[in-house]
């Protein structure tokens, strides 16, 4: 008896262990039927490239290419990084003028290269590091100057970020393009820093400002421009003003003492304001409202602002309409609408300038009057 | 084999004994001779295309801070960091903890893991934290509203300090620390260190007290419109109210009925309380006053639904001689309303101009009654545009399930 339950258990030893053995064959041959000969290692892909290579290779950005060729920066763009570049489309780059390569060449080269190199960061900055509704987000350059960046992401209530990204007023319409020396966004324009230049330098600058400038030493508002600031010059031109009555000769003439200064030239001027045209997009998703209202310094007139992209063009333009006063019936002295991308934004060391075509006071809506006038 | 499996259980056993006997040593931080602060940041900002130029009023609170070789501060015996503008309630537990997972500060020592107050003279001081008493030097620094602790910001960063100011503390005080903007035209800010007597008074548990302050700037309420919080929410209150304004109240029966033409407790429709006073130099403590907690008829003594109305009139107006309509906003800083109900975030449906805050009276589980209805102990304070509730309340009987 025993040793039939002896002979029993080792018949059920040696059937298990050659169940054991049969399902190690098995295993193994599943895993054997699971060998791929194809399979490789994941290895980095070749197909990603190093900045200067990507935008070479990329037929929107032709332009900046050709400026990073032109300015010698290619070789560095391939380099080991890690960088940002922030690169203007074609179509931004003809906004400003420029249509082929050899556009270039009638620029100083040393200016092209600062403001390229305004366009590089050195560092890896994608859409998510930066913070989710911030405005002004400074970040340094390869210049070695400071960009800001805005980014509108949420709505109130809203649980879907918008994130609408902006580098000092120029919009990313393609984000994180990820490259293998660091990240790339495309914007829709060209920044436009001044550097040191302050607004009193930049406007004097330009002819086409010129009556603006008398106008504003006239009544005693230029020097300012040269102090700390910051403030926010929409800049009208000579047609703009004479539009309105304003000219040199004018000027000339006119005696300051019988105009208020502070809005015949003063409504130009937002004071302590560091507004890029794409801030009021950005407040347009913050808190749902991107309009700017305040009085001006006469602390009668009343100056209210907005921009967005609006129907029909969808382009971005910016508004300005001027009332006699804060009441909701006052008179609208100046409405203007103004979506020029190309000559927005000028980022000068205190503060932003922006162009105007339209006049918004002409001189006798902004003659004093006598105390029991008012 | 068998000893062999002894021995390595054995082993086993021995080692991860040595590593949990080895983990038992705790440091407790005691601090002698504690004050007990509790600090609120009334400097308030909101993102708007206005006020995007404007520092944003974001501090560190450094105490007894220590300064390297260059004078710069390498770190502060206590540091209350990520001090953001406060909350409009400020709850008597600080809950704050459990319910939010942003790094922003209400209030000090709001989310901060620190040594908190006791239970004193039966009020619950869980949201006063303990400082050594004493003369501290205090500092409010500006700081960047991101995630990096004050002293891994970069140097740049860490030298704008908008308060640096010593204060005297006495051991087992409670004091309320208020970091104000004091002229709202010249921007001028400063601290007001106010020395809070409720556990010293012989408050009744059966009353509701309430004191109320007016922190607002200097030439708020006479300031432009468009110079202000342009918040709906704020209603009444946006535009300021004066200098001198007397507080009336209002008991209504039922937070049921949203509305402020509901039926009221009688004897407390329009009733006057008191009178408050713009200061932010002084630190008197306003008397509090009172309104039973078993007001309405219709309490059973253990829980009662009535909500406080607080109506601000300029001397010289009251309830009955109002000249505005009900739903009128803007009344040039002459009459603000306060409506105190449920959690502070339900309006009422009837067309009225009151802002929002909770109720004064607490609801909580205690012994087998749930809920059960307790009287407490409140300040409002009126800063600028906003109106701020600081509920403080007496320990209370444990839940029985």
């Amino acid at each position: 008896m025993n040793r039939t339950n002896n002979c029993e258990i080792k018949y059920k030893m040696s059937q298990m262990k050659c169940l054991g053995c049969f399902f190690v064959c098995l295993f193994i041959s599943i895993l054997q039927s699971c060998k791929h000969d194809n399979l490789t290692m994941p290895v980095p892909n070749e197909n990603i490239r190093p900045a200067a290579d990507f935008i070479h290779n990329n037929y929107e950005m032709r332009l900046f290419d050709a400026a990073l060729q032109k300015t010698g920066m290619t070789a560095e763009l391939n380099g080991e990084g890690p960088f940002t570049v922030l690169v203007p489309n074609d179509l931004a780059f003809n906004e400003i003028g420029i249509f082929r390569p050899t556009d270039f060449d009638k620029m100083n080269k040393d200016s092209l290269r600062r403001i390229i190199a305004y366009h590089i960061l050195p560092r890896r900055l994608y859409l998510r590091d930066i913070p989710s509704n911030s405005v002004d987000f400074r970040y340094a350059t390869r210049e070695g100057s400071e960009l800001y960046a805005s980014l509108g992401s949420l709505m109130p209530g809203a649980t879907a970020p918008t994130n609408a990204l902006f580098f000092s007023g120029a919009k990313a319409i393609r984000k994180d393009v990820v490259l293998s020396n660091g990240v790339l966004h495309v914007l829709n324009k060209l920044m436009k820093p001044q550097f040191e230049k302050n607004i009193q330098e930049w406007l004097s600058d330009k002819k086409e400002y010129m009556v603006f400038v008398a106008g504003l030493k006239k009544f005693g508002l230029w020097d300012q421009l040269a102090k700390k600031g910051p403030f926010t010059v929409f800049a009208p031109t000579n047609e703009a003003l004479e539009k309105r009555g304003v000219t040199m000769s004018f000027l000339e003439g006119a005696n300051p003492e019988q105009y208020i200064g502070e809005v015949l030239f003063g409504a130009y001027i937002m004071y302590d304001k560091h507004f890029f045209i794409s801030d009021s997009q950005v407040f347009n998703i913050i808190n749902s409202n991107g309009s700017y209202k305040y009085h001006l310094k006469d602390k009668v007139h009343y100056m209210e602002y907005f921009a967005d992209e609006a129907y029909p063009t969808w382009k971005l333009s910016y508004n300005m309409r001027l009332r006699s006063n804060d009441m909701f019936n006052s008179i609208i002295l100046a409405d203007i609408t103004y979506s020029v991308a190309a000559r927005m934004d000028y980022l000068c060391s205190n503060g932003v300038v922006h162009d105007l075509d339209k006049g918004l006071v002409s001189p006798d809506q902004a003659i004093k009057k006598e105390e029991n006038e008012k | 084999m068998k000893r062999q499996r002894i021995l390595h259980c054995v082993s086993m056993l021995g080692i991860f004994l040595i590593l949990f006997t080895g983990c038992t040593k705790i440091d407790y931080t005691q601090i002698d001779e504690p004050a007990y602060l509790r600090v609120f940041n009334n400097i308030n900002y909101v993102q708007t295309m206005g006020s995007k130029d404007d520092k944003v009023p974001y501090f560190c609170m450094l105490i007894n801070p220590k300064t390297g070789a260059d004078g710069k501060f390498t770190g502060a015996e206590i540091v209350g960091d990520f001090l953001d503008k406060r909350d409009p309630y400020a709850p008597p537990y600080p809950s704050h903890i459990g319910n939010s997972n942003s790094l922003s500060n209400p209030e000090y020592p709001g989310k901060e893991n620190v040594l908190v107050g006791p239970i004193l003279n039966g009020f619950d001081l869980s949201s006063w934290a303990q400082i050594p008493s004493g003369e501290v030097r205090v500092v409010f620094a500006y700081r960047p509203k991101n995630t990096v602790p004050f002293f891994e910001l970069e140097e740049r960063l860490k030298n704008d300090i908008l308060i640096d100011t010593v204060i005297n503390l006495q051991s087992k005080e409670v004091y309320t620390l208020h970091l104000l903007q004091k002229d709202f035209v010249k921007k001028d800010h400063g601290i007001l260190l106010r020395q809070e007597n409720f556990y010293k008074l012989p408050l009744s548990d059966s009353l509701v007290y309430v004191n109320f302050y007016n922190m607002s700037a200097k030439g708020f309420w006479e300031a432009d419109a468009n110079l202000k919080d342009d918040d709906y929410k704020l209603a009444s209150f946006k535009y300021g109210i004066k200098d001198e304004m007397n507080v009336f109240m209002s008991l209504y029966e039922s937070q049921e009925e949203l509305s402020h033409y509901a039926a009221t407790v009688k004897g407390y429709r329009g009733k006057f309380m008191t009178t408050v006073k713009r200061n932010t130099s002084t630190n008197a403590v306003s008397p509090y006053v009172s309104f039973p907690l078993w007001a309405s008829n219709k309490a059973n003594g253990i829980r009662t639904d009535i909500w406080q109305r607080f109506d601000f009139f300029t001397p010289g107006m009251n309830p009955v001689t109002n000249p505005f309509y009900d739903s009128d906003s803007n009344t040039g800083s002459n009459w603000a309303v306060l409506n105190c109900l449920l959690n502070g975030k339900v309006r009422l449906t009837s067309n009225e101009n009151g802002t929002l805050l909770p109720n004064l009276l607490v609801n909580v589980h205690s012994g087998k009654d749930n809920p059960h209805t307790f009287a407490t102990v409140n300040t409002i304070e009126v800063v600028n545009g906003r109106v701020y509730l600081t509920t403080i309340q007496r320990k209370y009987a444990p839940p029985i399930y």
